[in-house]
């Protein structure tokens, strides 16, 4: 060894290229043989891990009624860590009959215990592997460890204690991200507050209630788009307290909600909404509407029809195109409008839908009236050509844009 | 002339030194990247975003040009992809082929009269298509422009969806690729505005109806060292550039942007040798320009499988063009270089693709010249060239074998053990004579594009369907 190092120092300069060389070498031959070793352990791991797996689903019934004593699974590193890998699988698709078994054998088992021991103490990627182990038992036990960790200074152990709140799925987790979020800045991406804030007020989005009331800004813009997604017939007449609130977001929400409902106030309160100034407000009415059962909800769509904006008519085209018994006489409302917009854009998704042969076809064979069905033929075959002229003419606009593009570039 | 020999290779010495070290630091940084990502990644369940109402609608942008063998497929399998709220917008871009034929009749499609503002100049549009059957499918068929740039910028003008995909017509999507992208965007959508994925050589795997069955390491040398340069470029490469916000590239073949920023810079700049680096270096400009913080992401496990060159013809052509498109895009952009306005841009990542990329393969072919001169004309002692020689292969062999290492430690794609012997027994052979090769490639294109020649040659592929069982 010492020939070998005296005879690289008498190199000089060279001696320092034949030491990266031989560090370069020793690299090449650590590297290969880290990748040979780690395949081995894995293989050997996973194998084992399979042949436990086994084991333990064989007498699973007895492991989580209690038969088999804890000792047994519960002191092995591996076993353990199968066990509450498949009772974690398991209390996500559980029934609600088959929950307390479940969760009865992980509190017995310490599991639970050991889980909120770790997201207390524990710092890092143990913290949050815990944290989000914890959201997945769903037990009301873990809230209060979970919240704590939302004071953490790490923005990811903030995201993984919001994550575990959003997957235990229970109201009360949803009130320490309301309390923070409504407290001031909370350094959490806005996708994950909101999908944890859906999983927790699916079941009751009056928690977001009060604290829509008492939130003003960005955070009031959040709570009104998760209001948005979960507000449903259950808030009663809250719902019209919403539908005049000044913020667009939950007014587009009440709009959202008064889809699913059926009550005296439905369709005044969405005819309201579809006179909205904010353009998507109008656009949640027309599509509430289109799922409404009650043929006033035609005079009021027929007016969106010639709205201002292409995608509030094309909803509102969408909605009363599926109407198919009435279809002759909304086609007779949309001439009535003399609103050549409106009638291209129903005349368009009646072809879009395939309806438009059956319109044209009952037009034709029926006897009543045949003056106004021939005109209304009439009117369909000009609007048809004209809707044609149009995609040729936006065509050919893109072509002179182009062409002028390219003369300007050349 | 001996004095000139002796500052030549000094120079060449450093030059050598400085581009392994700061591929060695990129994989420092990169292999740190990746294990945080893939912690991460632990925590985070797929389903959730996918059930999510939150999730953002995204529009997949598919250029055709010729795409006949494999765009049903293509089409099929992307339509089959994991993501909530999905538009696929293809463009055949005036194929002469069959192409829009097929479409027509696998989704017996309709035209459909809608509203298409050009804000983008485009080629003439001669028709849109709508599927009675598949309502997420529109078809723009328009008149070839001769670049794929346009075709993009058509579908950019057709999306209605915040955030666009740009996909090519012959490539495979994972199917979960799409959710795993997106988590870049939802990390911070304020902030990030482009995420690049990783691409990976489909040559040697299994494909069933566009649909990757079984991921086999490809039989000839020459893929799989094509399957080590992706490796290293993106795992190592990409990666790391990105964990500095430096990211210079978002491959065509598998990036998402959002839609209003891309079309504020007026789209992929038409007849751009490169547009993916072309439309990431302008968006750099951009966004460095107007002060906004910005991140330009890269995610290694979305993934994209795609078909690589399998003679030497089209590799070479396929080299020379990507240096064609390098050029191209660093060119015209000369004066983000050392300007304090355009941040690390301006002094970090344009200074390296200058230098460690484009000059590169002069610099290279420089050396072997004056090296070899100063060797015979006893400037260079014979044993201190061949020891540096060693140093060098060794170390970028090492380098290799550490992208293998990242892609051993985290995605794993590869299973069998035969392939990752065969890819580390591959690394070892890459640094030559394959390097000499591309280097001899790049050279070409440097040649080409100073004479004007951005022709777009047509590559051989073999095609996703007859890859097909």
């Amino acid at each position: 060894m010492e020939f070998v190092s005296s005879a690289i120092g008498k190199l000089g300069p060279a001696g320092l290229v034949v030491k990266a060389i031989l560090g370069s070498l020793l690299g090449i031959f650590l590297l290969i043989g880290f990748i040979v070793l780690r395949r081995w352990y894995r293989s050997r791991y996973f194998r084992r891990r399979s042949e436990r797996t086994f084991a333990l689903r064989t007498q699973w019934d007895d492991i989580v009624s209690g038969k088999i004593p804890l000792r047994n699974w519960r002191l092995d590193p591996l076993d353990c860590e199968i066990v509450e890998s498949i009772l974690l699988d398991g209390i996500e698709t559980a029934t609600p009959e088959q929950l307390p078994g479940l969760l009865d054998c992980l509190r017995k088992s310490g599991l639970i215990d050991l889980r909120i021991c770790e997201a207390r103490m524990e710092r890092g990627w143990k913290q949050r592997t815990a944290l989000l182990a914890l959201g997945r038992t769903r037990a009301a036990e873990a809230i209060p460890a979970l919240a704590e960790a939302l004071e953490a200074s790490s923005p990811e152990t903030c995201i993984a204690a919001v994550r575990g709140l959003g997957r235990t799925a229970r109201k009360e987790a949803a009130v320490p991200i309301l309390d923070r979020i409504v407290a001031g800045h909370f350094d959490v991406p806005e996708h994950t507050l909101k999908n944890a804030l859906v999983n927790c007020c699916r079941d009751n989005p009056r928690v977001l209630l009060y604290y829509l009331e008492h939130s003003y800004g960005p955070v009031r813009e959040l709570l009104a788009r998760v209001m948005g997604e979960l507000a449903s017939a259950d808030l009663g007449e809250e719902l019209l307290v919403l539908a005049a609130d000044p913020l667009a977001e939950v007014r587009a929400s009440a709009a959202r909600a008064l889809g699913s409902t059926n009550t005296s106030y439905t369709l005044p309160a969405l005819h309201t909404l579809t006179n909205d100034a904010e353009w998507f407000v109008r656009l949640r009415a027309v599509v509430a509407l289109g799922h409404l059962e009650n043929l006033g909800k035609i005079r009021i769509l027929l007016r969106s029809l010639c709205d201002r904006n292409r995608h509030v008519r094309q909803r509102a085209a969408w909605a009363l195109a599926q109407m198919e018994p009435h279809l002759q006489q909304i086609l007779e409302g949309v001439v009535a409008s003399e609103d050549e917009y409106a009638l291209q854009t129903f005349i368009s998704e009646l072809e879009r839908s395939g309806a438009i042969e059956k319109v044209v076809s009952t037009l034709e064979v029926g006897s009543d009236h045949e003056s106004v069905q021939a005109a209304l033929l009439e009117v369909i075959a000009a609007a048809r050509k004209q809707v044609e002229l149009t995609a040729q003419t936006t065509g050919a606009a893109a072509a002179h844009k182009a062409a002028v593009a390219t003369a300007g570039a050349s | 002339m001996l004095r000139f020999l002796q500052i030549s290779n000094d120079t060449l010495f450093v030059y050598y030194l400085f581009s392994n070290l700061i591929y060695f630091g990129l994989l420092i940084t990169a292999i740190f990247k990746n294990v945080i990502h893939r912690h991460r990644l632990a925590s985070q369940r797929l389903e959730l975003f996918k059930a999510s109402p939150f999730t953002p609608p995204i529009t997949l942008i598919v250029p055709a040009h010729n795409e006949e063998k494999s765009i049903v497929d293509s089409v099929q399998a992307l339509l089959r992809l994991d993501y909530p709220s999905l538009e696929v917008v293809v463009v055949n871009d005036g194929s002469r082929d069959l192409t829009l034929q097929k479409l027509q009749l696998a989704y017996q499609l309709r035209t459909a009269r809608l509203l298409y503002i050009a804000d983008i100049a485009t080629a003439p549009l001669r028709g849109m298509y709508r599927s009675p059957v598949e309502p997420r499918l529109l078809i723009l068929d328009k008149e070839a422009a001769g670049c794929k740039a346009d075709a993009i910028n058509a579908g950019l003008n057709a999306a209605t969806s915040p955030y666009v995909c740009v996909v090519d017509a012959d490539s495979i999507l994972e199917r979960e690729s799409l959710l795993r992208i997106m988590e870049g965007v939802f990390s911070d959508p304020s902030q990030v505005v482009a995420v690049g994925g990783i691409v990976r050589v489909l040559n040697g795997s299994s494909v069933v109806h566009g649909e990757l069955q079984e991921v086999r390491l490809p039989k000839r040398a020459m893929e799989v060292m094509q399957v080590i340069e992706y490796l290293r470029a993106f795992l190592v490469g990409r990666e790391a550039w990105a964990g500095f916000n430096m990211l210079p590239i978002i491959s065509g073949a598998f990036g998402v942007f959002q839609r209003d920023l891309v079309k504020q810079i007026g789209g992929f700049r038409t007849h751009a040798v490169g547009e993916d680096l072309d439309l990431v270096v302008r968006l750099h400009r951009r966004l460095q320009e107007t002060h906004r913080p910005y991140h330009i992401n890269f995610i290694a496990d979305p993934t994209c499988w795609t078909e690589v060159p399998t003679d030497l013809t089209s590799l070479a052509r396929q080299r020379a063009r990507w240096h064609k498109g390098l050029i191209d895009a660093l060119w015209p952009n000369r004066d983000m270089l050392f300007r304090a306005r355009f941040g690390r841009v301006g002094w970090a990542i344009l200074p390296y693709m200058w230098v460690f990329e484009f000059f590169a393969p002069v610099i290279e072919l420089v050396g072997y010249f004056t090296i070899g001169t100063a060797m015979m004309l006893g400037v260079l002692s014979r044993s201190f060239f061949l020891q540096f020689l060693l140093f060098g292969y060794a170390f970028a062999t090492l380098i290799s074998i550490g992208s293998v290492l990242l892609e051993e430690m985290t995605y794993r794609r590869y299973n069998r053990r035969r392939d990752v012997a065969r890819l580390l027994i591959y690394c070892l052979f890459e640094h030559f004579p394959y390097r000499q090769l591309t280097m001899i490639w790049r050279l070409q294109g440097i040649w080409q594009y100073l004479r004007g020649d951005l022709q777009w040659r047509e590559m051989k592929r073999v095609g996703l369907a007859s890859s097909a069982d």
